[in-house]
């Protein structure tokens, strides 16, 4: 068997197709993802200097409040009349103009990260203003206590992992696409699962007619197809961590075993789904390819909170949705620290797996075709 | 009316008994009864859509059929008989070998599909190229053979762990005649060392050059089984004499329908197509007829009747399209 292992290695490295999309696809991916907002975390969010236009004389309280933000050092202004702040406006000498009104207001010439903060700075006061007017309206003796708690609330929250590790909310578009870069081994286990089914192509059916078990055949291909993506996945892993600097904090051996029972199941998928039903195998391919997005979806690899709206309305398709178990396996190591449903997490992919390889051996040991 | 001069006898080495096989509600195989003997060269001969590939692909228990049984071996044919298939190769219709793997990296994978033995294998693989006469190209990729050197590497990966029966579907097509003449000569040697081989075509040439006993196929049925000349025997040409270049008027023409033994005479655009049933000097008895009259002539041909000539007084149609 090693030798046909051997072999089915060599024809599938050599084969563009086969290796080079569900290697190189998740990298693009993952650079992309670095690119948009794999910084922002460490991101020295320089103070932000702005001007401040006074357009009414009644403009106290925002000026006040605007000085205590210079404070903890968010923004920096200064004081300009109108005409001079858009000239440093317009030679970005300032990132935006807060206009100090009746009901005050925000000017910039360009959308970014700083100008977005400004933003927030402005609602902020609105609703800091609402809250205060609220209390003064309905419990005007409660307002001391309402200004002492508002000034305090900044202070009292700060996220902590239970394992030490500090949670990142951006490591989650890293996780899901590991995740999804584990079941594009489907594509690997696909090409291979072809070789296994005479009706696709002469050299399966050259196969099929040999003495080889075939069910030694599956796992011969399930060996190559793993081996390879697994490498894959190793490559794409040491990407993250060491070329792009992401924080993986868990223990290396771990994370290896993740993707090692991640990319089982991705290739055992591929394996099934040209293994079973009487449709082309281009309707197969685009089966495979709405379930790897769809899982990798749900899990959160285009829109973070994803997973955890699946966990709050249909918790059910999380406990099976594979992109989903193994993202959260990597929460596990990195995060929770959480042995018990780590192991949960790979029983579960390793008993989906085991279930889809079986039925493919009893579909494909016996079969026979219609045409071919 | 199937015509069948011989009997196997005794179940042959492959045995198909009433082998039924439809797609949809076209009939590919119509109640196919086959035996080839261990030993001997099988052909199965027939125009395309006869069902030869279909009956080889049951036979390898590759398709599935409606009806019948085949036995290979004694053992009634299933996917799961391995035991059958490790003394079996195939050399399918279309190439079947690996674009990324060389001509050595090919054969020594189909080969251990069979053979686990590692020193015995790769005796066997050498011997394959030595076989096939592939020794230049042993490291070159499929891409870079030509046809005729893209199917002996087929041929070589279906018998390089020397199986006792050889499955061989139109091994020749879109083949040199170089390599064609080498591939024959391959399965001869084959079956000289002791290997069964059955082998299909719509080439007729071939099937009576190499073949020791030849089954004929229309419509998904056996219509004549027997050797060559058992099967020439059946139709009552004997021989077939063309004359060309010869004028003739109706009388003469009367006059040579009625010589001996010359049972047809079709003559048209200065060409006189005779056949004749088997006995001695037929071309003799009709040139001497010509000279009687002076009647001028050019080339002369006399051949024996072929299995196209087999098929036709059968069918009434040709063999090849």
């Amino acid at each position: 068997m090693f030798h046909l292992v051997k072999y089915s290695i060599i024809w599938k490295v050599k084969n563009f197709n086969i290796f080079f999309w569900p290697f190189i696809f998740p990298i693009i991916l993952g650079t992309l993802f670095y690119i948009a907002f794999g910084n922002v975390k460490e991101a020295d969010f320089e103070t932000i200097p702005a001007a401040v236009v006074e357009e009414t004389k009644d403009s106290r309280v925002f000026l006040e409040f605007l000085e205590e933000l210079q404070k903890n050092g968010t923004i920096q202004v200064e004081r300009m009349e109108a005409r001079e702040a858009e000239q440093a406006l317009k030679e970005q000498k300032i990132e935006g103009i807060l206009y100090a009104a009746d009901t005050p207001y925000l000017k910039v010439n360009k959308n970014g990260l700083s100008q977005s903060v400004l933003q927030s700075i402005l609602e902020s006061y609105f609703n800091g203003k609402k809250t205060i007017e609220n209390v003064m309206k309905n419990s005007p003796e409660k307002l001391g206590t309402a200004l002492e708690r508002m000034a305090d609330h900044q202070n009292m929250v700060r996220q902590v992992s239970l394992g030490g590790s500090t949670t990142d909310g951006n490591a989650s578009y890293f996780y899901a696409l590991v995740a999804t870069a584990c079941l594009y081994g489907c594509f690997i286990g696909q090409g291979s699962a072809r070789w296994l089914q005479a009706n696709l192509s002469p050299l399966a059916a050259r196969q099929c007619a040999s003495s080889m078990n075939r069910t030694a055949m599956i796992l011969t291909e399930l060996l190559s197809s793993f081996l390879l993506h697994f490498l894959n996945v190793a490559v794409l892993l040491a990407y993250l961590r060491w070329v792009l600097g992401l924080d993986f904090q868990g223990r290396l051996s771990e994370m290896l075993l993740v993707i090692l029972t991640g990319c089982v199941m991705g290739v055992s998928l591929g394996i099934l789904v040209l293994s079973i039903g009487k449709w082309q195998e281009k309707i197969k391919i685009g089966i495979m390819l709405g379930i790897t997005m769809t899982a990798g979806f749900l899990a959160g690899l285009m829109f973070a909170q994803m997973k955890y709206i699946v966990d709050q309305y249909a918790p059910v398709i999380n406990r099976f949705n594979p992109a989903a178990l193994i993202a959260d396996a990597f929460y596990c190591i990195n995060v929770y620290d959480d042995p018990s449903r780590y192991a949960r997490d790979l029983f579960t992919l390793s008993v989906m797996s085991a279930a889809m390889l079986a039925i493919s051996v009893l579909v494909v040991r016996r079969v026979r075709y219609d045409s071919i | 009316m199937i015509k069948t001069v011989d009997h196997a006898g005794a179940e042959g080495l492959v045995h198909i008994e009433n082998l039924v096989k439809r797609y949809g509600s076209f009939v590919a195989l119509d109640h196919l009864n086959l035996d080839v003997k261990e030993g001997e060269i099988f052909g199965l001969l027939g125009p395309n859509g006869s069902g030869k590939t279909t009956a080889i692909n049951c036979m390898l228990a590759l398709l599935k059929y409606d009806k019948g049984m085949i036995r290979i071996f004694g053992q009634e044919m299933a996917p799961d008989n391995y035991l059958v298939k490790k003394d079996m190769g195939i050399v399918l219709q279309n190439v079947a070998v690996f674009d990324e793997l060389t001509v050595y990296e090919n054969i020594d994978y189909f080969c251990g599909l069979y053979v686990k033995n590692k020193i015995r294998r790769k005796e066997m693989v050498d011997e394959a190229i030595r076989f096939v006469g592939l020794e230049e190209h042993r490291k070159m990729r499929p891409r870079k053979l030509s046809g005729g050197l893209l199917r002996r590497l087929n041929i070589a990966c279906g018998i390089a762990h020397r199986p006792k029966l050889i499955f061989m579907d139109e091994p020749t097509v879109a083949v040199d005649p170089q390599s064609r003449n080498r591939i024959l000569e391959g399965i001869m040697e084959l079956n000289r060392q002791g290997s069964t081989i059955i082998y299909t075509s719509h080439y007729m040439e071939e099937v009576e050059q190499i073949c020791t006993r030849i089954a004929i196929m229309d419509h998904g049925r056996c219509i004549a089984s027997g050797t060559k000349e058992q099967l020439t025997g059946m139709i009552k040409t004997g021989e077939k004499i063309t004359i060309e270049g010869v004028a003739l008027d109706e009388e003469l023409l009367q006059k040579i329908r009625g010589l001996p033994h010359v049972f047809q005479a079709d003559y048209k655009n200065g060409i006189l197509r005779l056949q004749c049933t088997e006995a001695k000097h037929n071309l003799v008895r009709v040139l001497h007829c010509l000279e009687e009259q002076e009647i001028h002539f050019g080339r002369v041909f006399s051949e024996q009747p072929t299995l196209n000539d087999v098929f036709l007084h059968i069918t009434g149609t040709q063999l090849r399209d």
